[in-house]
């Protein structure tokens, strides 16, 4: 038995709980409270950690996990994201500025990213279209990463697993 | 913030300083909501308030979860036993919010004594 382990990162809403209990054949694990921050529109928010788990079928499983998605909890992030096969930055486009969200986590990560399997899904690009999945892959290329970019509905489950799958399929390449 | 926890802002400061008070000033107290905001704290180790509070909240969030699997009901306290000290994390209960309560101490202090002190602050914060 040959287990992976992914996570899930991104801003608060990106959905990132809801990816994973999407994917997840197992009850996930998740530690969301209710939410005290008048600047975050949700009811509830994840603080510790969000776990799902995926049978590929073939005597492999992965591991999702999912980080909190506020800074403050940033000390999660890189804790989470130990001895991870990939990354899955999760984004939201209806956010005010998605492009800088989105460099937060590339910061939070850039010591690891150019040797780590990644991927970055867009939701909500139906809601708003700007910026363009060009506009995220301008960013990353940017700091000098090849990283693929979707647009991504997390409640779907192919888009979720595609995501997984493009990290799988790096990993593979990389081996 | 609502309006319960604004409400109990000015308790928790009283409480927080009263642990510290009975412990000694080598102690801290940080006090915050299960999503891991500060409300008060009090002693001189306490040096990162926001930073303990965010912890505290994991830590008590995933407490919590582990307790629901294990099917133990819901977490009391959580307690980090380290070489030169211990946290001792309380959940509880008061006026209808999730409040996460952290007492931090060295190793001379009894973990019965921090626990007897963490139930007297969740007296305190529950009186009106």
């Amino acid at each position: 038995m040959k287990d992976f382990k992914i996570v899930f990162t991104g801003p608060p809403g990106a959905g990132k709980t809801t990816a994973i209990t999407t994917l997840s054949d197992s009850r996930p694990v998740v530690t969301d409270v209710r939410n005290t921050d008048v600047n975050l529109s949700k009811d509830n928010t994840t603080v510790g950690l969000d776990f799902g788990l995926i049978d590929l079928g073939n005597g492999q499983s992965v591991r999702l996990f999912g980080t909190p998605g506020q800074p403050r909890f940033k000390f999660m992030w890189r804790v989470i994201a130990t001895d991870a096969l990939g990354l899955v930055i999760l984004n939201d486009n209806s956010l005010p500025d998605p492009l800088a969200e989105l460099g937060i986590y590339l910061d939070a990560y850039k010591d690891v990213l150019p040797a780590t399997n990644c991927v970055v899904g867009v939701g909500r690009m139906a809601q708003r279209s700007s910026p363009s999945i060009d506009d995220y892959s301008d960013v990353l290329s940017g700091r000098g990463l090849m990283v693929p970019v979707l647009p991504v509905d997390v409640r779907n489950r192919d888009d979720v697993l595609m995501l997984v799958e493009i990290v799988l399929a790096q990993a593979e390449t990389r081996a | 913030m609502s309006t319960n926890l604004s409400s109990l802002v000015d308790r928790a400061r009283v409480a927080a300083d009263a642990v510290v008070g009975a412990i000694g000033e080598d102690s801290a107290v940080v006090i915050s909501t299960a999503d891991g905001f500060d409300l008060a704290h009090a002693g001189a180790r306490a040096a990162e308030p926001a930073r303990l509070a965010a912890m505290m909240s994991s830590f008590a969030a995933v407490g919590a979860a582990a307790s629901e699997e294990a099917a133990i009901g819901v977490p009391r306290c959580l307690v980090v036993e380290s070489t030169q000290g211990r946290l001792v994390v309380r959940c509880m209960q008061v006026a209808g919010e999730s409040i996460v309560t952290m007492l931090l101490t060295d190793k001379s202090v009894l973990l019965g004594l921090a626990w007897n002190q963490l139930s007297a602050l969740e007296r305190t914060l529950s009186q009106k």
